[in-house]
């Protein structure tokens, strides 16, 4: 007997039976009988289905989301002290958060995915390059609306003193919807110029230095108004909520199907640089916004209304503004726009049809519910947790009212504490990022093993610890913003001037990855509550210095590794010629 | 210069297992731990189930990784089985997987191993 029948025997039952009998015969010579009929499937085969596909994609929500969160939380308990205040609807919010993102990511690569592929390859076969363009700004303003981080903007815009930063408060309240669609238009213009540069092989070298200069004198300009000082943080912001889960992937099919059909996507690197141009415009967008508004009203107007509105007992709100019908309207305000135009540019410029009907009405109706489901885990359960840690971390150095044991540190070593916080978050959060990873191995294999993958994820996710570690610091002590990102974006530039393309593109970009919806609404509510608490002018900040940052460690790596290669082969050389 | 010489391997078979997006390292594993030598993986779009299982269609995933292993005779039912079981293939939409016999086959076979059995 061989070894193998003696182990089949006794391992599993084995049978046999001939697939002709599963096959269909022809019947009374009906050769349509022959078509393979629908597959009946009863309830525990569906389960057996259903349990691995929800669980697989679940729990990657929950490996992006609770770890983040249980820090946070801990943290709070055991360091600061302070009990959590509503932890039920914190969790209820932190599930939502969970739920909402599964459904929304399952929708989009389902629903939203396949229309920008089929948008990509078909756009440029049936339309002119003009046309193109001007659906792909179109499509950027639409993006921008269905990012699940834009909301964070819009909820956390009421934290803000009126009487220290007024145009913040502004722009804030009743400019919401300008400002949504300004960093969509930054977002919108980014996408044409990735496009064309995709098209045409430009370098991304002198792109980041012309959009650098008109940010700087802009940012200069708004640094020497004092009244609008306060809205550099937000503008450097926007640039970083923008770069998520939908804008990337949906801008980077269609360019690359453009550039594909242009016959010039062959190069490894056609895939970068759009991230970096859409974290780049949308600044420029609000600063110009914060410009427009600095001369339609003045900051006495913006006071004296604001105090008038806090006068006025406010309206009950109607059914339509509380929970959950509020978070619902805004998850398909977000969504269905950007459907209806990818509907328009499908039917009525590409006159096709929809591909596999049912799957992309199903992922687009996913989309929508994930986006409404994570709208009401933002509010509930990311917001408040973010407000909640950032309100209470000034205790570890100095006396506050909500809590019995403030100061618990001594000042220098609670300021230390809480730096340290700040940075371990950040650390983490970005090593937990899944895009961190893919770009982790793009970048391995451009470089050819060069710049190895764990190198890049250390790198990028030091670079945004260092960044928030820094956006904290610039809460509690009140230092200025521009006066650390400029120098930043300065070094940014002189190490991009003397690194190579790869390097740079890749370095760019990377800020781009790390902010992502989890991330962003936290660190943002975070720095609102820790601002409140320590009477800063505002909270924001913190995330334009965590993309900065590591766009500077990568590139400095990448500098390491440049000189490190030519020195191994500099005494190679030598050697031989020694020989 | 040495005669260039081919030995043939005979008694091969290949076995190959297309399986959902993912599922593949755990095969792999299962497969090298019962003794398979190497593999080849590479992707795959599938079709044809999915359509006719309706909405439920989504909870199968499109993109496919096909495994093929080379293994002995002796080896194949063993290792056969383990990918199987450890694929979970016993359960619906997760891949099909199939033996066939191998002709010729040839690869760099150490002379030491050529040695023994000479």
């Amino acid at each position: 007997m061989r070894y193998s029948d003696y182990l089949n025997k006794i391992v599993v039952k084995h049978s046999t039976i001939s697939y002709n009998l599963l096959t269909p015969t022809v019947k009374d010579g009906d050769l349509a009988s022959l078509k393979p009929k629908k597959i009946e499937i009863n309830a525990s085969q569906a389960f057996k289905l259903l349990f691995p596909y929800c669980y697989t994609r679940i729990l990657e929500q929950v490996k992006s989301v609770a770890p983040l969160v249980a820090y946070l939380m801990l943290f709070q308990i055991l360091v600061l002290r302070q009990p959590i205040e509503s932890a039920l609807t914190l969790s209820g919010g932190i599930i939502a958060v969970i739920i909402g993102l599964t459904i929304f990511m399952e929708g989009l690569n389902k629903g939203l995915m396949p229309f920008g592929t089929i948008i990509g390859d078909n756009l440029p076969k049936k339309a002119t390059m003009f046309v193109v363009l001007v659906i792909i700004g179109i499509l950027g303003v639409g993006v921008t609306f269905a990012e699940p981080a834009i909301g964070a903007l819009q909820a956390f815009g009421s934290s803000v003193d009126v009487k220290a930063a007024p145009y913040l408060y502004e722009i804030l309240n009743n400019w919401t919807l300008p400002l949504v669609l300004m960093v969509g238009a930054g977002v919108g213009f980014a996408a044409i110029i990735g496009t064309i540069r995709f098209v045409k092989g430009w370098s991304l070298k002198p792109m980041i230095y012309l959009a650098l200069v008109p940010v700087v004198i802009l940012t200069g300009y708004a640094w020497l108004d004092p009244n609008l000082r306060s809205i550099l943080g937000l503008a450097w912001d926007c640039g970083a909520v923008t770069t998520g889960p939908v804008t990337v992937p949906l801008v980077l099919s269609l360019g690359i199907g453009i550039a594909n059909a242009a016959g010039k996507g062959n190069s490894s690197l056609s895939g970068f640089g759009v991230v970096t141009m859409a974290s780049l415009f949308p600044i420029l967008a609000v600063l110009i916004l914060a410009i427009i508004v600095s001369f339609s009203v003045t900051p006495e107007e913006i006071i004296t209304a604001a105090a008038a509105a806090s006068e006025i007992a406010k309206p009950i709100p109607s059914i339509w503004e509380k929970t959950p019908l509020v978070e619902i309207i805004l998850g398909v305000r977000a969504i269905l726009p950007l459907v209806l135009f990818l509907l328009f540019v499908l039917f009525v410029i590409l006159r096709s049809s929809l591909p596999n009907r049912m799957i992309t009405i199903y992922g687009l109706t996913l989309s929508i519910i994930g986006m409404c489901i994570f709208n009401i885990g933002l509010t509930y359960g990311l917001g408040a947790i973010g407000t909640q840690t950032g309100s209470i971390l000034p205790a570890a150095f100095m006396e506050l009212p909500i809590s019995k044991f403030s100061p618990i540190f001594p000042e220098l070593v609670g300021l230390i504490i809480v730096i340290g916080f700040a940075f371990l978050m950040g650390f983490g959060a970005t090593l937990a990022e899944p895009a961190l990873n893919a770009l982790g191995l793009t970048v391995q294999k451009l470089t050819e093993g060069a710049f190895k993958k764990s190198m890049l994820m250390y790198s990028v996710a030091g670079g945004v610890a260092v960044g928030i570690a820094l956006g904290i610091s610039k809460l509690i002590i009140g230092f200025d913003l521009a006066t650390v990102l400029l120098p930043l974006y300065a070094i940014g530039i002189i190490l991009t001037i003397f690194s190579s393309e790869e390097f740079v593109n890749v370095a760019w970009d990377s800020a781009g990855v790390t902010t992502g919806p989890v991330t962003v609404p936290l660190v943002l509510a975070m720095g609102l509550g820790l601002g409140n608490a320590v009477s800063a002018v505002e909270g924001f900040g913190i995330l334009s210095l965590a993309s900065i940052c590591p766009i500077v460690a990568v590139l400095t790596m990448g500098l390491i590794i440049q000189i490190i290669n030519k020195s191994h082969k500099s005494q190679f050389e030598d050697e031989e010629e020694s020989k | 210069m040495s005669e260039r010489n081919i030995t043939y391997l005979s008694d091969a078979c290949l076995i190959t297992c297309i399986l959902q997006t993912g599922l593949a390292e755990e095969v792999l594993e299962a497969a090298k731990n019962i003794g398979a030598q190497g593999a080849t993986i590479n992707y795959a779009r599938g079709t044809g189930i999915r359509e006719r299982m309706g909405l439920l269609g989504v909870t199968v995933d499109e993109q496919k990784e096909v495994i093929r292993i080379i293994v002995s005779e002796d080896q194949a039912d063993m290792v056969f089985e383990a990918m199987y079981l450890a694929g979970k293939l016993d359960t619906p939409g997760k891949g099909i997987m199939y033996v066939t016999k191998l002709e010729q086959v040839a690869t760099y076979i150490p002379d030491s191993v050529l040695k023994k059995l000479a």
